[in-house]
């Protein structure tokens, strides 16, 4: 008897408590606040990890001058592409973060920190490689 | 509180089955109550399976004999720790605490996500509680009720299998069923893009730490699994490629596989079909899995006796699912094309497409395998089992593959290799493995496989270290920190791919503990306490096994079954190369219940092998025994391996740490 009466009770709350939204006129979202903006957020924040993914691999010496130069392209292109949708204050911290990262490692890069002979990466100031010991400025 | 569990079995269902309509029709109308509602539903289904759950733990430790589940597996001699285990002991209570972790995971899911992804939310909620709903009416419909009454109360129950009687019972199943019930969320995800039509990588960056997370279970679950068997069931072994072992292994490698293709979709926009297709294998592997070990199909090729119902139940709905799954891909596939073509033969893209060839190679031969005696009753009527020579001839040489590309992968280029990188790359950890092979050969080893396996194992540990230095380096020299200080920030800097390295790492320690079985020994003794028997070790070694005594915990009284156990216990005093190593404890156990009797083997580890010590039969009167005595080089070497995983998954998976990584950096770092 008691077991058929809490059987009662709980299926009365559990039912209760699964309508109770209906009821109430409770509604969950359906969309994120701004969804377009969140898909290209997502969509940018592929393509900048893939992005620091290949500088890393450049500095490691897994690419050359030229594959990276095409993957870079492209990869820049799609980051590039859901800029200007992106919004949001969330996960922005985290994107300017990653993007001051890559930019950093391709000043390095560009401003011939990495030897053009070894692809060692030298320090800030450097002037010969401390690899090879070829003069970075000759290349 | 067993009645109200059985009551909460029964009101789960309606609920899970409303929730999954609502859930469905509120996505696809748009009205955010019936959503509401639908993730209400998620919530409520978890909350019953606990009083589910809570009821079969009550009746276990209640002694409540009328019902048939607790009189199976348990006894009122049975520890407690068994009897809370009782809940996960055989199929009836496994599918609910199945269908209970399913529950929370999903709960866990829903409320996570109660602000974000809503587009897929509804259809997640709507997929989730569609697989509870499923196996709630199995629980109930297909004669597998855990509350199922006798009709009378028995005395006492009939105890439960002693090889369980282990204390990996409370740890290994439950990891496994971890790993099981986490990747049906990713699998939902999958579902509720293919029908949202929001195709792009945002439902695998969502799920990817799902992904991570039933990975690292299952893999601890296997090695847990393996390393019970070494103990418990006393053959000096860790794997036998039995049915349940390998419905284990078989979502494992397509989880493997499916970690790293995601990775081509992200990085080059590749393989968006194979994934959809690998994310619905493995998530139907992992019912598989459920439904080979608790139907009792292939044990019933043995046993004609077995009621199949359950089993075609669960091949009826892995068969829905996977048509369901295969008309939405179908439907979807101009969404679905690639943004890239393979450039070259010689990239990471490549690489990582044979590594999910050869996983799949291998899922499809261990599954046939598997299956290999129902197949043979269906076409030919009589059963034939393939046993581990099958697998080993196949597997082994696959796998061998599958751990060269694991040395390459992470040290080719992406798209296209230069001939520099090779070179550059390739050029220390190549020098490692060719080192190693010559070493051995002048040590004196012959065995093919397992040279090419300990070649193929250093190759794989150079690439690891490879990386981590040249990482370090790059990162100390630009941003000026101590070698440490740069490891650390490395890999917090990208845990996913330093924390794949790691596994990798440890998967090579597992291949080479492995290849070790190459050079087992193996001798077979009588004794008489006070004698002595010796073996060598393949590595050099020589044991020395003093059987010292025997004593018994038999009680005094031969009907007295009011003990769960009868123990023998031999003292076996143990010696390397003439120094005392350990005392090893041996054990013969008889259960009176069950009238099973069981093995406790004793164990030595040094760093490069175990001393494995079987007792075989032991007359009580005149005290003499038989051993068998193995040595079993680099057996400790899989553990560790199994560990080094364990690290690296949890490294890739420990979620980033908010708060001073999130200022701008100054300098870059890889």
């Amino acid at each position: 008897m008691v077991a058929v009466v809490g059987a009662v009770l709980l299926a009365t709350g559990v039912v209760l408590a699964v309508l109770e939204p209906i009821f109430a006129g409770r509604s969950a979202p359906l969309y994120d606040e701004d969804s377009g903006a969140a898909e290209a957020k997502a969509r940018r924040r592929v393509a900048l990890v893939a992005l620091r993914e290949l500088e890393y691999d450049r500095a490691t010496g897994k690419l050359d001058s030229a594959d990276y130069e095409v993957l870079r392209a492209e990869l820049a292109h799609n980051a590039l592409a859901h800029l200007a949708l992106a919004g949001g204050e969330e996960e922005a911290d985290e994107d300017a973060e990653l993007e001051a990262e890559i930019a950093e490692m391709r000043r390095a890069l560009e401003a011939g920190l990495q030897c053009g002979a070894c692809e060692h990466v030298n320090r800030f100031g450097a002037r010969y490689c401390g690899e090879c010991g070829v003069a970075l400025a000759d290349l | 509180m067993t009645a109200l569990g059985e009551a909460a079995l029964w009101i789960a269902l309606p609920i899970a089955l409303w929730g999954t309509v609502a859930s469905f029709a509120g996505g696809r109308l748009g009205r955010g109550q019936l959503v509401a509602s639908g993730e209400r539903s998620v919530h409520v289904v978890t909350a019953l399976l606990v009083l589910v759950s809570a009821g079969i733990v009550a009746a276990f430790l209640g002694n409540r004999y009328e019902y048939l589940y607790v009189v199976s597996y348990s006894n009122r001699e049975l520890d407690p720790y068994f009897k809370f285990a009782g809940l996960w002991a055989g199929q009836r209570g496994s599918l609910v605490f199945w269908t209970l972790l399913l529950s929370v995971f999903s709960s866990i899911a829903v409320f996570r996500n109660r602000l974000r992804n809503r587009e897929f939310m509804p259809y997640v909620s709507g997929t989730l509680l569609g697989i509870l709903a499923f196996l709630l009416v199995v629980l109930l419909f297909a004669d597998v009720n855990p509350f199922e009454r006798l009709g009378f109360t028995r005395i006492n129950g009939l105890g439960l299998n002693p090889q369980l009687q282990n204390y990996w019972m409370t740890i290994h199943p439950p990891t496994l069923y971890l790993g099981f019930t986490a990747f049906a969320v990713p699998f939902a995800f999958a579902v509720s893009a293919l029908l949202t039509g929001r195709l792009d990588s945002r439902w695998i960056a969502v799920t990817r730490r799902w992904i991570l997370l039933s990975w690292f279970f299952l893999t601890c679950g296997i090695i847990f699994g393996m390393r019970w068997a070494y103990e418990e069931l006393g053959w000096g072994g860790y794997w036998f490629w039995d049915p349940v072992e390998n419905a284990s292994l078989l979502p494992w490698l397509t989880a493997t596989a499916f970690l790293h293709s995601i990775q081509i979709q992200e990085h080059r926009g590749m393989l968006k079909v194979w994934n959809m297709a690998l994310v619905t294998l493995t998530f139907l592997l992992t019912i598989f899995a459920t439904f080979l070990t608790r139907s009792g199909l292939i044990e019933s090729v043995h046993s004609f006796a077995e009621n199949l119902r359950i089993a075609y139940i669960f091949l009826g709905f892995m068969c829905a699912m996977a048509i369901l799954a295969a008309l939405l891909i179908v439907h979807r596939l101009p969404s679905l094309r690639p943004d890239n073509q393979i450039r070259s033969f010689l990239s990471r893209e490549s690489a990582f497409l044979f590594n999910n060839l050869l996983l799949l190679g291998i899922t499809f031969a261990v599954a046939w395998g598997t299956l290999f005696p129902l197949i043979t009753e269906g076409l030919l009527g009589e059963t034939r089992n393939v046993g581990p020579p099958y697998f080993n001839r196949v597997n082994i040489p696959v796998g061998l593959l599958l751990l060269t590309l694991m040395g390459v992968g992470p040290i080719i280029a992406w798209r296209k290799a230069s001939a520099r990188n090779l070179k550059r790359n390739f050029a220390l950890p190549l020098l490692a493995g060719v080192v190693a092979l010559g070493v051995l050969l002048l040590m004196g080893v012959r065995h093919g496989m397992a040279l090419a396996t300990f070649a193929i194992g250093a190759f794989v540990l150079a690439t690891v270290v490879a990386e981590f230095w040249r990482g370090t380096r790059a990162r100390a020299r630009i941003s000026g920190e101590g070698v440490l200080r740069a490891v650390g920030g490395l890999v917090r800097r990208n845990r996913r791919r330093w924390g794949g390295y790691v596994v990798h790492a440890g998967v090579a320690v597992v291949f080479m503990g492995i290849a070790g079985a190459a050079f087992d020994r193996r001798v077979v003794q009588e004794l008489e306490p006070g004698e002595a028997m010796t073996v060598t070790s393949a590595l050099g070694g020589v044991y020395r096994l003093v059987y010292e005594s025997l004593s018994h915990s038999r009680p005094r009284v031969a009907e007295d079954v009011r003990e769960n156990d009868w123990r023998w216990t031999a003292l076996v005093t143990a010696y390397r190369d003439g120094e005392q190593i350990g005392v090893l404890r041996p054990e013969r156990r008889f259960y009176p219940v069950m009238d099973q009797s069981s093995t406790e083997v004793g164990i030595s580890s040094s760093a490069l092998e175990d001393l494995y010590v079987i007792p075989r039969e032991v007359d009580v009167d005149t005290e003499r025994a038989s051993f068998e005595v193995k040595v079993l080089p680099l057996v400790p070497w899989i553990w560790v391996g199994g560990l080094v995983i364990a690290v690296g998954g949890l490294v890739a998976l420990w979620p980033p740490s908010a708060g001073p990584q999130l200022r701008p950096v100054r300098r870059w770092s890889p």
